[in-house]
């Protein structure tokens, strides 16, 4: 135990010595939590409408208001004698509504009244969403202020949960926070390690005669801390800027937590001792951390969504599981039954982790 | 006058170190090829080869962190990997954790080792007091200067108060004054029982060890005391000195029965014959016939390097010094000034890192420029060849003196040193290509110079192998050869030949003088006071001044004390008990004899020596005044002028 706390408390003297690695490990987390957690955005909200109102009767601009109070678009004022077109070619506008002439007397009339709604289909998935969306919107009014002599047979009601608002930053706040564990821990105790077998220091050590489950040991648990005190950090940005809460039972999100820490700073002490040099380690630090945490864990596309081909590597990746308990615990707060398998795959990930960098360094000499 | 081994009072029988027909291959490489040696306890041994001789790879199966491929390392008995807790190691690079401090580097290392935290303490703060670095324990081991790193790595090995200390080349790049400290260190830890295995590839090194084993390309060719290697050669050396070194060498090295070797030196020749009276016979009736006025010929002992030399040349290793094919020689300015510094003094905020330095180098000369660490040298080396500008002083360069970065100086620059590297990652031909295009030779005399690189280096047909494959000692030729590719005129050799062995230092030389001869203008540093005897000037630093200057000899001769080389039955004991009147750089231990500094007179001193061992009870062998050696005169000199600096502060 003595080696053990002797090794960690050597590292975080070290990291706290690197000024560099120091911003590193408190300040990037904040940073990227701030700047993906904010930016990123694959929800339609305050989409630019331009509307062209020829009839503009009290019928027509009934309408109008309905779009004007949707959260997703956002009305933009257009000249009546210019092409909506314009609009979408001057990037102005997403989608035009256009009411005709006779729009609120064909209504009267109980006939066939009609708007058209131009959509800009540049980008596919926006189109498509705007379709939905504005469909709905004419449904919801048909149902209401225009359509009250016709009975419609069915009526879809759709409500939005979890976050009812559609704030992303809700969403992409917790993923965010998972991203930033998953690569900066690692990143240190890759760095950490592979620095002992560039500046020769590990010959140091293997002469010492301390076992190598103790040394990686003492190396896991500083990282351990540097991890805890991120999550520290980004909990306390969740709880205020994102203004999230614990939706229930946090306690599988506390264990599943620790393990996690024990899961990111065993891969980076992994991957350190299987490369002696600083610069490789950062890559394959950043290829794992970042890269398969930031596109195979469901942090921007569902895991769903990615092709099955690729699908099953998910599966592997840690960041994955974490991310689920994570908006679990701030989201949905299904607790212990729902997460239980998760934090058991964490802990199962890291133990394998573990045995990896025990089987490297088990000898404690040098390999060749 | 050495006694044979076990040199005196040392070795009980007790055998502490044993290495038995122990192999290593690594992939393809045979590295270590069955060696044979006993390290007694409480002795020194050295075990001495250059770079690639399979030293560290031995040290490292000793220190228990490889496996041998076959036969056996045992430390008291034990397989070595099991006697890892009696074991201190201190690697070429030391090991330490820069961003640590001395007091936590020493923490962590006891810990690791499982000592009492106020063992820790203990052990460390006497180490520190002994080493005089108690001033530092919280100061980070990345801001120690060499010297300093390398006693704080041995207070970190020392801490867990090992049975046997390996160290593997512990002086590298560490300065002649904290080099002898180092020793001195060394031969009182080993008094009280320490066994201690030490690597070097510097032979004046081993000239402290109680015994040495020549190493090279993994088998140990010689083993013995510093003594009987000299002596097993069976010859004499002459120093003959004479204005005409030059053609003086040409003429003793064609091949002629009883002159076995031709070394020249920065102000002499050293030859190496058979017979003493015989040898001088045949070298003055050589010179005379080739109308060369001698100055003066004296016969010593030869060098271990002499030894060496003869081993390596026995076993058919000879290094080739192919003549340079100069195309531009720059015979015609031979003589004029090509570096003139003239009071340079250069301020880094408050602190003066250089002060009124003036140095001038005249095309066709060597100059040495010697220091300790921190005394101006690198700041001086900037200067002179334009890199940084002085505060005040007047700087010439190549006939330049306004603007000595332009274009034309450079082209006339050469400068190399151990940082300054050829790219891993290109072959050897596309490295001296690239440094050719570089300097805008033309292609056919690359072609040329590609040649003659290849042949100085021995890497004929190699051209393409990649750089980063090459070891160490090969690298630092063709790194060598390319720095001078372009013919300048005025060249900067920073530590040229450091990890080189003897033989290829010598082809390094000779190439030197040969540029000299040429009328190149040669400025050379270096720690290694052996390698200094070879420039035709010295200038030595101390605290941003040049406070001694002169030709080798010159230097010695100027030296107003006399050194005393005493034998005595507990040398150890008599070095502590000559030391304690106060300063004790004039006292260093070399194996089993004491070198006395003394500014009196020489009978007078010995007398003096004598009756105050007496009176301890320690028999005086024999007591003579032997000449100055460069070491002793820089440790003089150095230690003299910071007598005079404290003076002065008061």
């Amino acid at each position: 135990m003595r080696r053990i706390l002797a090794q960690a408390r050597k590292e975080l003297i070290q990291i706290t010595r690197d000024k560099l690695a120091l911003t590193l490990a408190l300040v990037l987390p904040i940073a990227l939590l701030m700047l993906l957690g904010s930016s990123i955005s694959l929800s339609v909200t305050e989409l630019p409408l331009v509307v062209q109102d020829l009839d503009n009767s009290a019928a027509s601009r009934s309408l109008l208001e309905a779009f004007r109070n949707s959260l997703t678009f956002h009305v933009v004022a257009w000249p009546v004698n210019k092409p909506p077109m314009e609009a979408f070619t001057a990037n102005e506008a997403r989608a035009a509504l256009i009411i005709d002439r006779g729009f609120g007397r064909a209504l009267a009339r109980g006939g066939d009244a009609q708007a058209q709604i131009l959509i800009d289909a540049s980008d596919s998935n926006t189109a498509k969403l705007i379709q939905g969306y504005s469909s709905q919107i004419v449904n919801a009014w048909n149902s209401t202020a225009g359509g009250a002599q016709r009975l419609l047979p069915v009526k879809a009601l759709i409500r939005l949960w979890y976050n009812p608002g559609r704030v992303t930053k809700k969403f992409y706040g917790p993923g965010i926070f998972v991203l930033g564990l998953s690569m900066f821990p690692p990143l240190l105790a890759a760095l950490a390690m592979s620095r002992e077998g560039e500046q020769q220091t590990l010959l140091q050590v293997y002469v010492s005669s301390i076992p190598a489950h103790q040394f990686l040991l003492g190396k896991i648990l500083a990282f351990m801390v540097i991890g805890f005190a991120e999550w520290v950090i980004m909990l306390g940005l969740l709880f205020t800027y994102f203004g999230l809460s614990f939706a229930g039972d946090p306690t599988p999100f506390f264990v599943a937590s620790i393990l996690y820490f024990f899961c990111v700073a065993t891969y980076g002490t992994m991957i350190g001792a299987a490369i002696p040099s600083q610069a490789a380690a950062i890559q394959a630090v950043a290829l794992g951390g970042f890269l398969l945490v930031f596109l195979l864990s469901g942090l921007i596309f569902p895991v769903e969504n990615i092709p099955p081909g690729l699908r099953w590597i998910s599966n592997f990746v840690w960041g994955r599981y974490y991310m689920e308990i994570v908006r679990d615990a701030l989201l949905e707060g299904g607790g212990w039954a729902a997460m239980w398998f998760n934090v058991l795959v964490i802990g199962i990930i890291g133990g394998v982790f573990f045995l990896l960098s025990w089987r490297r360094m088990r000898r404690m000499q040098l390999s060749i | 006058m050495t006694p044979a081994e076990p040199p005196s009072g040392i070795g009980n029988g007790a055998v502490a170190i044993r290495v038995a027909g122990l192999q290593k291959n690594y992939a393809g490489v045979k590295a270590v090829r069955g060696i044979d040696f006993e390290v007694r306890k409480g002795e020194i041994f050295g075990l001495i080869g250059p770079d690639g001789a399979g030293k560290t790879t031995t040290f490292q199966i000793l220190a228990g962190v490889m496996e041998a491929t076959a036969g056996t390392a045992t430390i008291f008995n034990m397989a070595a990997r099991e006697a890892r807790q009696e074991t201190g190691y201190l690697t070429q690079t030391f090991s330490l954790y820069p961003d640590l401090t001395v007091a936590e580097n020493i923490r962590y290392v006891g810990d690791l080792r499982l000592i009492p935290r106020a063992e820790i303490e203990l052990r460390g703060n006497r180490y520190l007091t002994m080493f005089d670095m108690d001033r530092f324990t919280d100061r980070l081991a990345g801001r120690l200067s060499g010297g300093m790193k390398q006693k704080l790595a041995l207070a970190c090995a020392l801490v867990a108060q090992p049975q046997v200390l390996l160290l593997d080349e512990p002086t590298t790049g560490v300065d002649p004054v904290s080099r002898r400290e180092f020793w001195d260190t060394l031969a009182h830890l080993a008094i009280d029982g320490l066994t201690i295995l030490v690597a070097t590839p510097y032979l004046d090194e081993a000239e402290r060890c109680h015994r040495v084993a020549l190493m090279h390309e993994g088998t140990i060719h010689q083993t013995g005391t510093p003594s009987e290697l000299r002596g097993s050669l069976g010859a004499k050396r002459l120093e003959v000195h004479t204005a005409a070194l030059s053609e003086a060498e040409d003429v003793l090295s064609g091949h002629h029965d009883g002159i076995l070797d031709v070394q020249r030196f920065g102000d002499r020749l050293d030859v190496i014959v058979r017979e003493p009276v015989e040898g001088q016979r045949q070298v003055k009736l050589l010179l005379g016939a080739a109308n060369i006025a001698i100055d003066s010929v004296r016969v010593d002992e030869p060098a271990l390097e002499n030894t060496f030399v003869a081993t390596l040349r026995a076993i058919g290793r000879e290094v080739k010094s192919p003549r340079y094919p100069g195309l531009h020689p720059h015979r015609d300015i031979m003589g004029q000034i090509a570096i003139g510094a003239t009071n340079l003094t250069r301020h880094f905020g408050a602190f003066t890192a250089v002060q009124d330095v003036s140095v001038e180098v005249k095309y066709g000369e060597i100059y040495g420029l010697l220091g300790a660490n921190g005394a101006g040298k690198t700041t001086t080396i900037k200067m002179l060849c334009g890199l940084i500008e002085p505060s005040t002083g007047r700087m010439e360069l190549a006939g330049e003196s306004g603007s000595l970065r332009s274009r034309e100086v450079r082209q006339k620059l050469g400068y190399m040193s151990q940082k300054f590297s050829l790219y891993d990652d290109l072959t050897i031909s596309e490295n001296l290509n690239f440094f050719g295009g570089v300097y805008g030779l033309s292609s056919d005399e690359i072609e040329t110079k590609k040649r003659w690189v290849l042949e100085f280096a021995g890497l004929e047909g190699k051209e393409t192998a990649l750089t980063g494959s090459l070891p160490g000692g090969w690298k630092q030729r063709v790194a060598f050869g390319a720095s001078i590719m372009h013919e300048p005129s005025v060249l900067f050799l920073d530590e040229p030949t450091s990890g080189v062995d003897p033989l290829a230092r010598r082809a390094f030389w000779r190439m030197i003088n040969q540029l000299a001869d040429m009328g190149t203008a040669i400025l050379v540093t270096t720690h290694y006071l052996e390698e200094a005897e070879q420039c035709n000037r010295l200038g030595f630093m101390v605290a941003g001044s040049i406070v001694a200057e002169g030709t080798p000899g010159g230097v010695k001769r100027a030296q107003t004390g006399h050194l005393i080389e005493t034998i005595t039955t507990e040398p150890q004991r008599a070095a502590d008990i000559l030391r304690t009147d106060g300063e004790r750089w004039r006292i260093s231990l070399f194996g089993d004899r004491i070198h006395n500094v003394t500014d009196g007179d020489a009978e007078t001193s010995m007398r003096e020596t004598r009756a105050t061992l007496a009176a301890a009870g320690i028999g005086v062998l024999e007591a003579r005044e032997i000449p100055w050696s460069l070491e002793d005169v820089f440790i003089a000199v150095v230690e003299k002028a910071k007598r005079e600096e404290r003076l002065a502060a008061k």
